[in-house]
């Protein structure tokens, strides 16, 4: 892993990365967050989809030391899949600076492999100006 | 074992059914793994420890899947259909802590209904807040 999100620009567009939403790992996040919930059409937890889109960026670029998620907006549109792949998009919708802190807006968008929606949303975290480790 | 609650009609005011669950650093380990998401502050206690939360705390994606999970318990479908959330995380959850995920609804306006959802830990404090929607009609 060669970046930091800390060294990313507002913009930034990162690499799209397709994931096989196999029964395998949606059996490990079911069993990761405890959710004994069921969607009668064998829909995956609507929230795996951005557990994953989250877990694209981070394939790209590393949280810095002390990142805090501060809020998240998140849609579902969880329709009859057409496959088991989905794309995973992220892009740094924003980025700013205020008491030593930077603050950084990052939209995230799943598609299935049609590139019908199934998921966008944004996710905003704040980390320390000076931080520098990745760890 | 899966379970779905009987999908019934809510009216403004309604509680939604609790969902409530103690986190341990097992379980934390467990979503940095199915995640990716290895930060240091949710896996490392020497790390943690070296924070001003002062130890290890939970992914806050792993706590608001308890109020998915809520939502999907109270309304089935139409929520991995239609569902909106937008939620402040607002205090660390902890390994040992126990979190209970709660919602009300608030109104039903044009075939949308609208709730109240937040968590909050064992002392009451709140964790997450926020709101949650999605088509109902």
């Amino acid at each position: 892993m060669a970046v930091s999100l800390a060294d990313l620009p507002k913009g930034h567009e990162f690499a799209e990365t397709r994931f096989e939403l196999t029964p395998e790992w949606v059996a490990q996040y079911r069993a990761a967050v405890e959710d004994a919930s069921s969607d009668p059409s064998g829909a995956p937890p609507p929230l795996s989809l951005a557990t994953l889109s989250m877990r694209a960026l981070l394939e790209e670029a590393a949280l810095p030391s002390g990142a805090i998620h501060v809020s998240q907006e998140i849609s579902f549109s969880l329709g009859r899949q057409s496959s088991d792949f989905v794309v995973a998009k992220a892009r740094v919708a924003s980025r700013g600076e205020r008491a030593g802190w930077v603050l950084m807006a990052i939209d995230l968008e799943v598609e299935d492999e049609t590139g019908t929606p199934m998921m966008n949303g944004r996710a905003t975290i704040t980390f320390p100006a000076v931080a520098q480790g990745v760890r | 074992m899966q379970r779905t609650e009987r999908v019934r009609a809510y009216q403004a005011g309604d509680v939604l059914p609790v969902i409530t669950k103690t986190l341990t650093q097992e379980k934390v380990n467990r979503y940095a793994k199915v995640s990716c998401d290895g930060n240091p502050l949710h896996t490392d206690p020497v790390f943690a420890a070296t924070t001003h939360f002062g130890g290890t705390i939970a992914h806050g994606m792993l706590v608001l899947a308890y109020i998915s999970e809520l939502m999907t318990v109270a309304f089935g479908r139409p929520w991995s259909v239609s569902g909106h959330l937008k939620v402040r995380f607002r205090g660390a959850a902890r390994p040992g802590d126990t979190v209970t995920a709660s919602g009300r609804v608030l109104r039903i306006e044009d075939g949308t209904t609208s709730c109240e959802v937040e968590c909050r830990n064992q002392n009451g404090e709140v964790l997450i807040s926020g709101e949650a929607s999605l088509r109902t009609q």
